[in-house]
């Protein structure tokens, strides 16, 4: 356990040391991932269906705002839609607006979970999504995620209906229209997976928050348990055609995924080096705070003490103990400190409250 | 000589100004009620769109109804249900927005009330020397 939190530390000192680089090269990442996905399950239209296009696109979103990868998600797959159909565009078009409209003034963040959350559908795991948005997020999360379902049932939508589409004649409008509104609407198994996925992220929200022992760990096991409930009543009920064997291997991956983001939370939340610039009457100040690891890497040293006094050796770890971590954790700051002495880090030993779970 | 302390603190306050705080002065620039108001006019110009878009998907998705029935229908009657529609759509989704404006406010009061209480604090070691 110990060699994994030491790993985990060195991936956290990586990360925030070089998040310059990482960030933009994630984004990137999940760009192209994600566009790439998009042309592979629509790719109606072959000028956008590229590879130099896509990895143009991605570029341009790596340093974008975050919120720039679900526009250009979006717009690929209307540009894929109005291949098929003008209709079948206004119709993508309208939901994509709705969703803008509605909910993303509300919560520009959670951009990327809409566009993970079918992302995570077409690789058979959607049920990632509501557990670790649970974790991670707030209830509010739950739009999120269902917003996210509903995309990936439009294309799924799309991509069924392009045979019936392209066999109209041209005059069919309010038809073409029509299938591609019904194979959304009326689409129970969306429906249910809508349901079934807002009320685990509410429910892992709600268990994680308990001041219980493990309560992340109860959190996502009964957040996976729920979810795949109310699959399964779904199923019986409305006829989703779920396959329940894919949907308890998904489960059991999303729990494996969920222990991962677990152990790996306060990456995802805190570790941000900063560089800041102030001034006093006295001096300008460049600060560069680089986040504390929370475990530190076994540099034991040997100090030998008092040895003239009859020969007696204590041995022990070097505790550091230096006066500008200490100043920095009494100022309430667990996790950051500023880069006066960065020598004495290696040996300054700070557990968090937290870490009481491993 | 340079104060630790001091250095820790400002380092605190100068991050929090460049992420969160930036976000919750704009908020509190404004008063509670002319923030609220004008996030609720947002929304309510917002859900307009959003509605009229839906309108005139549902008008194309039963066209050929509505030209069978143009002239038998009362128009009359279907202008008043779709305004009303059109009302409760409204207004469900600016009581909603008023909510978390209201909560958005509070939250960006409170976190600024810390930053203040840190700028005191940090007068008062800028006032021992």
């Amino acid at each position: 356990m110990t060699a994994l939190l030491e790993l985990r530390d060195k991936i956290k000192e990586i990360y925030a040391r070089n998040e310059v680089l990482i960030k933009p090269l994630i984004k990137f990442l999940i760009a192209f991932v994600v566009l790439v996905s998009v042309n592979s399950e629509l790719g109606y239209m072959s000028k956008i269906n590229n590879i130099a296009i896509v990895l143009i696109a991605s570029l341009m979103c790596s340093f974008l705002p975050s919120g720039c990868i679900i526009l250009f998600a979006s717009l690929f797959s209307v540009l894929h839609m109005y291949a098929v159909s003008v209709e079948v565009a206004l119709f993508g078009l309208v939901i994509y607006l709705l969703m803008f409209l509605l909910f993303f003034r509300f919560s520009p963040k959670d951009s990327l979970v809409v566009v993970l959350t079918p992302l995570l559908a077409f690789l058979k795991i959607p049920y990632v999504m509501p557990i670790a948005m649970g974790l991670l997020g707030t209830p509010a999360s739950a739009v999120s995620v269902g917003c996210g379902v509903i995309i990936y049932f439009l294309m799924a939508g799309v991509k069924s209906s392009v045979p019936a589409i392209r066999a109209m004649n041209a005059e069919d409008i309010t038809s073409k229209l029509r299938l591609i509104v019904d194979s959304l609407l009326q689409n129970k198994a969306m429906v249910v997976m809508v349901i079934a996925f807002a009320i685990t992220v509410i429910v892992v929200y709600l268990v994680r928050r308990m001041s219980i022992d493990y309560s992340w760990t109860i959190a996502m096991v009964t957040g996976a348990i729920l979810d795949l409930l109310i699959l399964l009543v779904g199923d019986l009920i409305y006829d989703t055609n779920l396959s329940v064997l894919s949907a308890i291997l998904g489960s059991i991956v999303a729990l494996l995924i969920a222990k991962v983001i677990e152990f790996f939370r306060f990456c995802v939340d805190h570790s941000r080096t900063e560089r800041v610039q102030f001034e006093d009457d006295e001096y300008y100040y460049y600060v560069k705070a680089v986040p504390k690891m929370t475990v530190a890497a076994p540099t034991k040293t040997v100090k030998r003490i008092n040895t003239k006094r009859g020969g007696d050796e204590y041995y022990g770890r070097s505790s550091g103990g230096s006066r500008n971590a200490q100043t920095a954790r009494n100022a309430g700051s667990a996790r950051r400190s500023v880069t006066i002495s960065e020598d004495d880090y290696e040996d300054y030993e700070d557990y968090d409250e937290d870490e009481e779970l491993f | 000589m340079i104060n630790e302390e001091r250095v820790i603190l400002m380092t605190k306050l100068a991050s929090y100004e460049e992420h969160e705080g930036r976000r919750n002065m704009k908020i509190i620039n404004y008063f509670r009620s002319d923030y609220i108001a004008l996030q609720v006019l947002k929304s309510i110009f917002s859900a307009t769109i959003a509605f009229a878009m839906l309108f005139a998907l549902y008008v194309f998705y039963k066209f050929e109804d509505f030209m069978q029935d143009i002239y038998k229908m009362d128009l009359i009657s279907f202008a008043k249900s779709v305004l009303t529609y059109y009302g409760i759509t409204v207004l469900v989704y600016g009581l909603i927005s008023y909510f978390i404006c209201a909560y958005k406010y509070s939250k960006a009061r409170r976190s600024l009330k810390t930053y203040q209480q840190n700028l005191k604090k940090l007068h008062s070691l800028y006032g021992e020397r």
